[in-house]
């Protein structure tokens, strides 16, 4: 009703004290020769300059490195016909994040684009970025690579002006030994992961575990972190059986999950670990007691799943869909889709494209929206984002973790992984 | 609640017997509608003996609901089936349906240019849609996820809400494009306007406030923020709003919270926390604005609120997942 007569009028400044006049913005946009300086700054400047030529718009760049033929993505496959899991780099995760922000353009008068940057090796990761930053200016990267990437790109970027979010290495070494400010782990870390599992173990009060761990480092990594997280919810390992996957009869005490499941004593649960999932299928069913089974199948803690229904999930997993052509959102792809959110959020909150306001609000104790219930931010000490892990069935997200009643002193996110006083790393002191 | 709802099935049959002046049920039968997104119905309440009178089949997934004017009907958005399905309040049956754009969730009626504004919360876009013609004359793109529209009293603005932009959208309604924008906290929600057409107060269900917008200058000039007792800021998830007709009261769901919180509009000032159910949503006032109907989305449950002890007097077992509250009076 009171805007009726106001809305028509031509003279609002496009950055008016956060509301923005669009037909003035968009001929603004169109016009060549208008000078590159302050997009959010305006609003002083508006009420004393009405007539002055509004700013142009500003372009955010955002770099996606990632490494051509990177293992994690290949396929799972059973033989090379059978297909068990399609992977891929989650660069629709971050597509979506910048489709979101494009009708902020009226707003911010700046747009946001990515520039996937594919590299041949996780040496070749740290030049791509210093690269990028010298020549283009580029401040903020999606880091798409193994650990084996880090440590080099840590000492490149150390003391620089970049932000590096790792969306998809999930070893806790490079929260706690690497420490380096410049990055901000996006993915949950392996300990945040086996905490979530854990929480729910106990919830359920199925503290008596039975440990299946495979030959590779990856795995030994896993049941150390999960080793870890018994210890701090109270559960009990009851046996670690080492498998080695095969058929051959001689070895039969490795490679058959009865005959590895066939222990004194009563357990309640089975934990798989099995990076290369080629035993972890056989498990199921195939226990001498009849028992759940949890880690690599069946109950995998994540930090997204397709099925998950809550917090505006549903329609976050649908423009996931048509992005990537019909994938299943993952993990990665929704920290990659988090990581660009951060960015946006960023500007749209700071009214800045500087880069020095950006991170201090990224590093700050705002939270943002990862459609997982409570608010997402990064931990001052290790530069985790602390997040909900998601407990994930097949076809149903059985539990959202914090489980209900793991409290904690100011964040009950922070029972998942490693809080201020359990790690080594303290960049914030 | 299945055999809650078979043990009442006879009485709804009683109820119509008894009642062959059904078809004279037009006005002011002060029943209490709630949609439910997972039984695909509307539960119809009698709000004397908070008994369910009706089990009303609806399109898949209903949500947002609005009266007619004359309130001989009712308009139901119904998200899977990408339609509003219109029910005849004196038969209680689904008459004919509008189609939508992809997924509608909310929606404003603008009686007098017979149009309905919906938001489309998958195809991140608002419908114009004529009511006699049944087409949608117009698609005005929007922020990802629009929920909340509210449709100015002369209607020539129509206000979007973009949950993922975390915007307000001016939309020009003759014009059908976005005129201005307003930043207002994450994940914006709902509407209320007062009385005075001054304000417009916006729920932001993720950063826990409410946001309150100068409609003459299209600015955000204050907010308020909730803690009932013994609740974290992050419990704090407000979604739907009502604010009193002499302009003095506002009530708004906190959501995870599980109470309503009680504003003083001139003072923005809260006056106290009732408590309600697992994630209330949506929102009914009676029309005498003495009781309160709350939607408990994970309790599948309506709690019932005495706007003058303000006090919960009872909760009513309803569908799965109730989403909205309205009423017939």
């Amino acid at each position: 009703m009171c805007r009726a007569g106001k809305a028509k009028r031509a003279h609002l400044h496009p950055l008016q004290v956060g509301a923005v006049q669009v037909g003035t913005a968009l001929r603004a946009f169109a016009h060549p020769t208008l000078l590159a300086f302050l997009i959010l700054v305006a609003p002083a400047l508006a009420q004393t300059a009405p007539s002055s030529p509004p700013p142009p718009r500003q372009h955010i760049s955002i770099g996606y490195v990632e490494i051509e033929g990177d293992p994690r993505y290949e396929p799972v496959r059973a033989y090379e016909r059978l297909i068990l899991k399609t992977r891929d780099h989650p660069f629709a995760g971050a597509q979506i994040g910048i489709d979101e922000a494009a009708p902020l353009v009226r707003v911010l008068n700046a747009e946001f684009a990515l520039e996937r940057i594919t590299v041949k090796s996780p040496a070749e990761v740290a030049p791509a970025v210093t690269q990028a930053l010298e020549t283009r200016g580029i401040r903020f990267f999606l880091i798409d690579a193994p650990a084996a990437a880090f440590k080099p790109l840590a000492a490149a970027a150390r003391g620089r002006d970049v932000l590096l979010f790792n969306v998809s290495a999930e070893d806790d070494a490079l929260r706690r030994d690497l420490c380096a400010r410049e990055f901000v782990h996006v993915i949950p870390s392996l300990a945040m992961r086996m905490d979530a599992l854990m929480q729910y173990l106990a919830s359920r009060k199925w503290r008596d575990i039975l440990v299946f761990e495979g030959p590779l480092p990856a795995d030994a990594e896993t049941v150390r972190a999960f080793t870890r997280s018994a210890q701090k919810f109270g559960a009990r390992i009851v046996a670690d059986q080492h498998f080695k996957a095969g058929t051959d009869p001689r070895e039969r005490e490795q490679n058959n999950p009865a005959l590895l499941s066939a222990i004194r004593g009563n357990y309640d649960v089975v934990f798989v670990a099995d990076d290369a999932f080629d035993f972890a299928r056989q498990v199921p069913y195939h226990t001498v007691l009849p028992r759940p089974v949890v880690g690599s199948i069946d109950l995998e803690p994540v930090a997204w799943h397709w099925t998950w229904e809550h917090n505006g999930a549903p329609q976050v997993n649908s423009r996931f869909g048509k992005k990537s052509g019909g994938r299943r959102m993952e993990s990665a792809d929704w920290a990659a889709w988090v990581a660009v959110k951060m960015v946006v959020q960023a500007t749209l909150r700071t009214r800045s494209a500087d880069f020095a306001k950006q991170r201090e609000f990224i590093l700050g104790d705002a939270g943002f929206d990862g459609d997982k219930g409570l608010p997402i931010s990064v931990r001052p000490w290790d530069h985790q984002v602390r997040q909900a892990v998601l407990l994930a069935a097949p076809y149903m997200v059985v539990a959202s973790a914090p489980l209900e009643g793991f409290l904690h002193r100011t964040n009950e996110l922070d029972t998942l992984g490693d809080d201020e006083p359990e790690t080594a790393c303290h960049m914030n002191r | 609640m299945p055999i809650l709802r078979l043990l009442l099935a006879p009485f709804c049959i009683v109820v119509f017997a008894a009642a062959p002046s059904t078809a004279g049920w037009a006005k002011d039968t002060g029943l209490v509608f709630v949609s439910n997104e997972k039984t695909n119905n509307l539960i119809v309440i009698d709000p004397k003996t908070y008994k369910v009178v009706k089990d009303l089949k609806t399109s898949r997934r209903p949500r947002d609901m609005h009266f007619s004017a004359d309130h001989t009907k009712l308009y139901v958005a119904c998200g899977d089936d990408d339609v509003i399905d219109i029910i005849d309040v004196a038969k209680l049956e689904v008459v004919g349906k509008l189609s939508t754009g992809s997924s509608p969730e909310t929606f404003g009626i603008d009686e007098s240019r017979r149009r309905i504004y919906v938001s489309n919360e998958e195809g991140s876009s608002l419908s114009v849609i004529d009511m006699d013609q049944n087409i949608i004359v117009q698609e005005v793109p929007t922020g990802a996820e629009p929920e909340g529209v509210f449709v100015s009293e002369d209607g020539h603005f129509v206000y979007v809400t973009s949950e993922v932009g975390d915007l307000v959208h001016l939309i020009d309604a003759d014009a059908g494009n976005v005129v201005q924008d307003v930043v207002v906290g994450t994940r914006p929600r709902r509407f209320a306007a007062t009385p005075d057409g001054k304000e417009l107060w916006v729920s932001a269900e993720l950063s826990g406030e409410v946001y309150i917008i100068d409609r003459e200058k299209f600015t955000v000039e204050g907010k308020i923020e909730f803690l009932p007792p013994g609740m974290r800021k992050t419990d704090v998830t407000p979604v739907d709003l009502r604010i009193t007709r002499d302009g003095k009261t506002a009530y708004v769901t906190l959501g995870h919270a599980a109470h309503v919180a009680v504003v003083d509009v001139p003072s923005r000032k809260i006056q106290g926390y009732i408590l309600v159910g697992k994630r209330s949503w949506g929102l009914g006032m009676s029309r005498d604005e003495k009781t309160l109907y709350v939607a408990n989305g994970f309790g599948d449950d309506v709690t019932v609120i005495d706007l003058k002890t303000r006090k919960a007097t009872v909760s009513i077992p309803v569908g799965r997942i109730p989403w909205g509250v309205v009423i017939d009076d």
